[in-house]
């Protein structure tokens, strides 16, 4: 993900919601150094510790995207999906929404599927690089999904992909078609897009195009594994 | 590092290394589970060393003299508490069997004493048949309905115990010990007499019922809200037990090493880690599994360089030869990748019907397979043989950036998947 994927003539404005002023402060700090060689591509325009003060800050603000932590104090205690929920509808100047990358030290199924179900474009964990984040940023702003290799795990695993179920036609809910389970064997065994691209001789925009459906199926489908994890979501 | 589950007293600090139990004179007061009686005459045999026969003449002796020994039976079996589990190694069912023949023959003794005692007045204690009969029916029905609230151990009382049968033991005994009472009392006298009576002591009962039923609720409630109150505190004091030992311990290694990057990056991910599986994996079931064994080995390679692997597993298997020269392997590709190549290292398996695949990919220069010397053995012998040995394959591949080790096994045979 080194390469941007679309240039861009304003930078991202981007807003970032965690409950630890520490990582808040580090995430900043990181990102403006990553961003001092490649110009500036994003923004910070906003910060929020807990749900309410998230979904104002969004509200007033309409950044392109908002980096959210998972777990957060305050709303009806769902964390991250209550921001995404609070938000719904929200656009920014330009009339797209705005979008959300779940950004979190959390690598539990429950947690990632639940903020991807609430409407989530992506889930990262905190231990990304700040390069691959600016490029993850990008990505989410063009309205493309982010996959990490674990997310990948969980949907190949969640989908039954794994253990050899495909989809007969593309447009099925509960299964992935047979290119999208190869893209994400792909991404889950640290392939960039540009990677996956050139392994299956296909472009990068129909690299994106999968990952955006498989992202549709993960937040529409109704298999049993998906909703159980997005129901079952522990409090710890 | 201590896994969260192991108990607790493995699990304190080495000032709560707990002392060696005294050992005692005697063996603990505890009835055995095996057998149809009770156990506890063979406890107290086992507690004061005698033999058992003795006590139980001496509990048929006692009981003649004014009944004593089957109040002490009775209190005894009330308030002695079951043994744990079956010791390891005792004849369970042979000690059933003798103990239900002796069960038998008790059991015969007492009816024929009790005849006796009938038809010829004036032996041993004098008994009247009004008395007598509704005392046995009284003494059945409470053995049958304690005895099934010994089955379930007393503390759960029926809650989900056994079920129906439980139940249907609990009313038939009460019923048969009313049924005793209620002919105790009208002894001699009419139905009609003792009517007035009953009647009034259930209006007495009633009324009590409703004075008590207030204050009983809200006896039932603190109850309640305490036994919660005590299952939080206990589960804090496992969370701070279990924080003690690893987080802070590793923020005081970390502090005492932080000249050193590496060490305090290998200590980090190795504590986000334990943490991580103890926040979200719950108990850890058992180990023999082949997803467990690459998971173990990924930690293994990351604990040794300090370099983080990013592992993701799908599907798992059992594990065997096969799936352990598959681990070995991938433990070899990824010491060579830490050791040769650059981060990030993503290691994939993928475990499905159709067998298992496992990636290892570096972001090193990469190497060429028919540049390593002969004589090196790590690769080809460690790697490549050991996959071939093993119905499996392997293969290196260099790609632009960095090298990518592929290995496959078949299926499990026999597997019906």
């Amino acid at each position: 993900m080194t390469t941007p994927p679309t240039a861009r003539s304003t930078p991202i404005r981007v807003v970032l919601v965690d409950d630890h002023r520490m990582f808040r402060t580090g995430v900043r700090a990181e990102l403006t150094e990553a961003m001092a060689a490649g110009g500036p591509v994003c923004e910070f325009v906003g910060e929020a510790p807990d749900v309410d003060t998230a979904v104002s800050v969004i509200r007033t603000e309409t950044p392109d995207v908002v980096l959210l932590d998972v777990h957060l104090p305050g709303g009806s205690g769902n964390g991250g999906g209550d921001v995404i929920r609070g938000c719904a509808g929200v656009e920014t100047a330009d009339g797209t929404p705005v979008r959300f990358l779940a950004l979190s030290v959390s690598d539990a199924a429950e947690d990632v599927i639940a903020t991807i179900r609430a409407g989530a474009r992506g889930y990262v964990t905190k231990t990304i690089t700040a390069r691959d984040l600016v490029t993850a940023i990008q990505r989410v702003a063009d309205g493309d999904a982010v996959f990490s290799p674990r997310l990948a795990g969980f949907v190949l695993d969640a989908f039954g992909a794994a253990a050899g179920e495909i989809a007969e036609v593309d447009e099925e809910l509960d299964r992935l078609s047979a290119r999208e389970r190869e893209v994400m064997r792909l991404i889950a065994r640290g392939y960039q897009y540009k990677e996956v691209a050139k392994e299956l001789f296909i472009s990068v925009k129909t690299v994106e195009t999968h990952v955006s459906s498989v992202l549709r199926k993960l937040q529409l489908s109704s298999r049993h594994e998906l909703t159980a994890w997005a129901m079952g979501r522990r409090l710890v | 590092m201590p896994t969260p589950y192991q108990p607790a007293a493995t699990r304190l600090g080495p000032e709560a290394v707990p002392e060696p139990a005294p050992v005692s004179a005697r063996p603990p007061l505890v009835r055995s589970r095996a057998g149809w009686t009770p156990g506890v005459c063979a406890a107290i045999a086992r507690h004061l060393g005698v033999s058992v026969t003795a006590v139980r003449l001496a509990v048929v002796v006692l009981a003649f003299s004014g009944g004593a020994g089957i109040a002490a039976y009775g209190f005894l079996w009330a308030l002695t508490p079951l043994e744990d589990v079956a010791p390891e190694g005792e004849p369970s069912a042979l000690w059933s069997d003798r103990r239900r023949s002796v069960l038998v023959i008790v059991g015969g003794v007492v009816l024929v004493v009790v005849g006796l005692a009938l038809s010829v007045p004036g032996v041993g204690v004098t008994v009247r048949s009004s008395v007598l009969v509704p005392a046995f029916v009284i003494g059945v029905g409470a053995v049958v309905a304690w005895s099934n609230l010994d089955e379930a151990q007393r503390g759960r009382w029926l809650a989900g115990g056994r079920g129906g049968v439980g139940w249907v033991r609990v009313a038939l005994g009460t019923a048969l010990a009313l049924v005793g009472i209620l002919v105790l009392v009208t002894r001699g006298n009419s139905v009609s007499e003792v009517w007035d009576a009953l009647l009034s002591a259930v209006a007495v009962l009633l009324g009590t019922l409703f004075l008590v039923a207030p204050w009983a609720v809200q006896l039932w409630g603190d109850l309640r809200r305490e036994q919660v109150a005590a299952a939080r505190a206990t589960e804090r004091a496992d969370i701070a037990a279990h924080l003690h030992d690893s987080v802070l311990q590793t923020l005081a290694l970390i502090q005492r090493q932080s000249g050193d990057p590496a060490s305090v990056t290998r200590l980090a991910r190795a504590q986000e880690r334990e943490l991580r599986s103890w926040l979200y994996d719950g108990p850890q079931g058992s180990q023999e599994s082949l997803a467990a064994a690459v998971t173990e080995v990924a930690h293994e390679v990351e604990d040794l360089h300090g370099v983080p692997v990013d592992l993701v597993v799908t599907g798992d298997r059992p594990f065997e030869q096969h799936g352990s020269a598959l681990s070995r392997a991938m433990r070899e590709a990824l010491l060579n990748a830490v050791r040769h190549a650059a981060p990030p290292i993503t290691a994939y398996v993928e475990i499905g019907p159709s067998g298992v695949e496992a990636f290892v990919r570096d972001r090193g220069e990469g190497f060429d397979l028919d540049a390593v010397p002969e004589d090196r053995l790590g690769v080809r012998q460690s790697v490549l043989g050991r996959m071939e040995r093993h119905g499996g394959a392997a293969r290196v591949r260099r790609r632009e950036d960095g090298t990518e080790v592929e290995l496959r096994l078949p299926p499990l045979e026999g597997d019906p998947s």
